[in-house]
């Protein structure tokens, strides 16, 4: 039982640590706060979900994280970049209003019912592990959740291209100086970054229901976690979101009352003692 | 002498405000017309408060609708549960979430601004769901009905359900409350205020304490989106969570920006004219999420300073062509 559940905690944990890698570098090279992160992810997800009508699940996760790093990119080259000297409130309502759009776009395209996306059949089935059977999907996502947070941290820590970003979110006007050219980097992370919600929605979609509401869901929990783990933080928000995936799945079974709840009293706990999150602000 | 001047043409200019406002029933006869224009002054409440915070604190929140709709639920719980009539009801539920947002004020003030706005999204999320998932005391989704005692305030409690007169009610409560804030932000406090927006360290160097201050202007904006919530409650007699819903939030956001919060006239005017725009548009397209957010963009990027900022530009090239002539 309790396996079950830290395995649930774990899937689920996973997601959102998709979802918060592309809030984080965004955050780190644009100093944006991007509340239509959840509205990317949403999108993502409808967009795989009429591609897999068509094709199949695997050209579904590839179009929507094409289409989202498209679009990611054109919103930094034409968007962000004229907006990253202006005060981060003005970013915030810009990025407020683009969740206003989208959300429109979502909604008009196809409509306020709930939808279901079916897993691809090589993933279907369950697994013996740990004494329990455990979906097969489930474990998938673990497991893809752990292929993309370790390469973005290798890629991060090793490739030249990371070394640029690290550099770029510590000091972006040093960093130009050094003949390091800044927005080429921002748009590649914004278009990263997108594709990455892109990625998160369509592997949601065949577990959690498609839904209008879905993108503000996963955007508050995503901003729980970036929040505990302090904004700007990779490791902490790793941290924050395996943290934050468990509580909910535990709360889930024990405090079902309360378990939507503990995240917010955690974050609550952890802003009394530091308020810049447990890694402080650094990528 | 020149203060209290000052402060006796703003008390000429309240009383000439409320009496106009008082007058304008007589003169529209459409209930649909007064429902809607009560609507939009509660709501140029509740923007007020979000539009205060942002002015006095630089705090950017899209958490209020909690504010605004637990003092609904308040009021029908303190009448249940506490036996009290609805007056005291509402001046205890005020004065409760006055003392909350206080508490709540001192941990989250200090949490450097973008992280504020995530923070009181999250806060007022949680509020959100208590109210929708509470379903012994809250009716949960479907909401709960709102029972008044016969008078309230030495009012009849009929007045607060019909547009005519419930528009004078809110119309007068607005005025008061921009009396009250505008003298707030000429005080010393408002003052110092201000100067912690500007620059916190600085502040605290030349021996200010800013976390409390910063918390009290929480706290006033708390209290005004509680009193438009009241409002909302009383006219409707009907709670539910869509009044805690984080979209409120961001409308009432979105409401003080159009408007800019430089003056508090171009916020309410921005309340005003969002409300209204809203209902229009949604009446003839499906698409109005899309135009606001456009406009929405467009203002803030090429117009920070909402009409505020137009209005107050407006005045000054007024002043200056008198002075000339």
């Amino acid at each position: 039982m309790i396996t079950l559940q830290v395995l649930n905690g774990l899937v689920y944990g996973s997601l959102l640590m998709i979802m918060t890698s592309g809030l984080v570098l965004i955050y780190g090279l644009r100093r944006i706060v991007n509340f239509a992160h959840g509205s990317l992810y949403m999108l993502g997800a409808y967009v795989g979900y009429t591609v897999s009508l068509y094709l199949n699940p695997w050209a579904a996760l590839a179009a929507s994280a094409l289409v989202l790093a498209v679009g990611g990119f054109l919103l930094d080259r034409y968007g962000f970049r004229y907006l990253q000297d202006r005060d981060p409130l003005t970013t915030v309502i810009v990025t407020y209003g683009l969740l206003l759009i989208l959300e429109d776009i979502v909604q008009s395209f196809w409509g306020k019912t709930n939808y279901t996306m079916d897993a691809p059949g090589i993933l279907r089935g369950s697994v013996e592990m740990f004494c329990t059977s455990f979906p097969f999907y489930r474990l998938s996502i673990i497991i893809a959740g752990a292929v993309i947070t370790g390469g973005l941290m290798l890629w991060l820590r090793w490739s030249r291209m990371g070394l640029f970003i690290r550099a770029a979110s510590t000091d972006p006007v040093t960093t130009a100086m050094q003949g390091v050219n800044t927005d080429r980097i921002s748009g590649g992370v914004v278009a990263l970054g997108a594709a990455l919600a892109g990625i998160a929605g369509v592997i949601a979609a065949p577990f959690l229901s498609l839904s209008p509401t879905m993108g503000s869901d996963i955007l508050i929990d995503s901003f729980v976690v970036v929040v505990i783990g302090g904004l700007g933080s990779f490791g902490g928000a790793f941290i924050a979101a395996m943290v934050v995936g468990q509580i909910q799945t535990l709360g889930a079974v024990y405090l079902p009352e309360f378990a939507s709840l503990l995240p917010f009293c955690l974050m609550l706990a952890i802003l009394i003692g530091k308020p810049s999150g447990i890694a402080g602000s650094r990528v | 002498m020149k203060y209290s001047m000052q402060i006796f043409r703003a008390a000429a200019l309240v009383v000439a405000a409320g009496a106009v406002g008082a007058c304008l029933p007589l003169l529209i006869t459409s209930a649909n017309v007064l429902s809607l224009m009560t609507q939009a002054v509660i709501y140029a409440i509740g923007t007020l408060g979000v539009g205060f915070l942002l002015r006095q604190n630089g705090h950017v929140s899209f958490g209020h609708a909690a504010y605004y709709g637990l003092s609904g639920y308040g009021i029908v719980l303190c009448s249940k549960f506490l036996g009290l009539t609805t007056g005291p009801a509402i001046l205890l539920v005020i004065s409760l979430t006055g003392l909350f947002a206080f508490v709540v004020g001192l941990v989250i003030v200090r949490t450097p601004g973008i992280a504020f706005a995530m923070i009181t999204l999250a806060i007022g999320q949680v509020f959100y769901i208590l109210m929708a998932k509470a379903r012994g005391f809250t009716g949960g989704v479907d909401g709960l009905v709102v029972e008044m005692s016969e008078k309230i305030f030495g009012l009849s409690s009929n007045l607060f359900g019909k547009p005519g007169s419930m528009f004078v009610v809110c119309w007068l409560t607005l005025v008061l409350v921009v009396f009250l804030l505008s003298l707030l932000i000429r005080s010393r406090f408002g003052a110092l205020t201000e100067a912690i927006r500007e620059n916190e360290e600085r502040a605290r160097f030349i021996g200010y304490k800013t976390v409390v201050p910063r918390a009290a202007i929480y706290t006033v904006s708390a209290m005004v989106c509680a009193l438009a919530g009241t409002l909302s409650s009383l006219y409707s007699a009907f709670v539910s969570p869509d009044s805690l819903h984080w979209s409120l939030s961001g409308s009432l956001l979105v409401a003080s920006l159009l408007g800019g919060t430089s003056l508090l006239s171009g916020t309410v005017i921005g309340a005003a004219v969002y409300f209204l725009l809203k209902d229009v548009l949604s009446e003839v397209t499906t698409h109005w999420m899309s135009i606001i957010g456009v406009c929405l963009i467009a203002v803030i990027v090429f117009w920070p300073e909402g009409i505020a900022g137009g209005l107050s530009r407006g005045a000054r090239k007024l002043r200056a062509l008198a002075g000339r002539s």
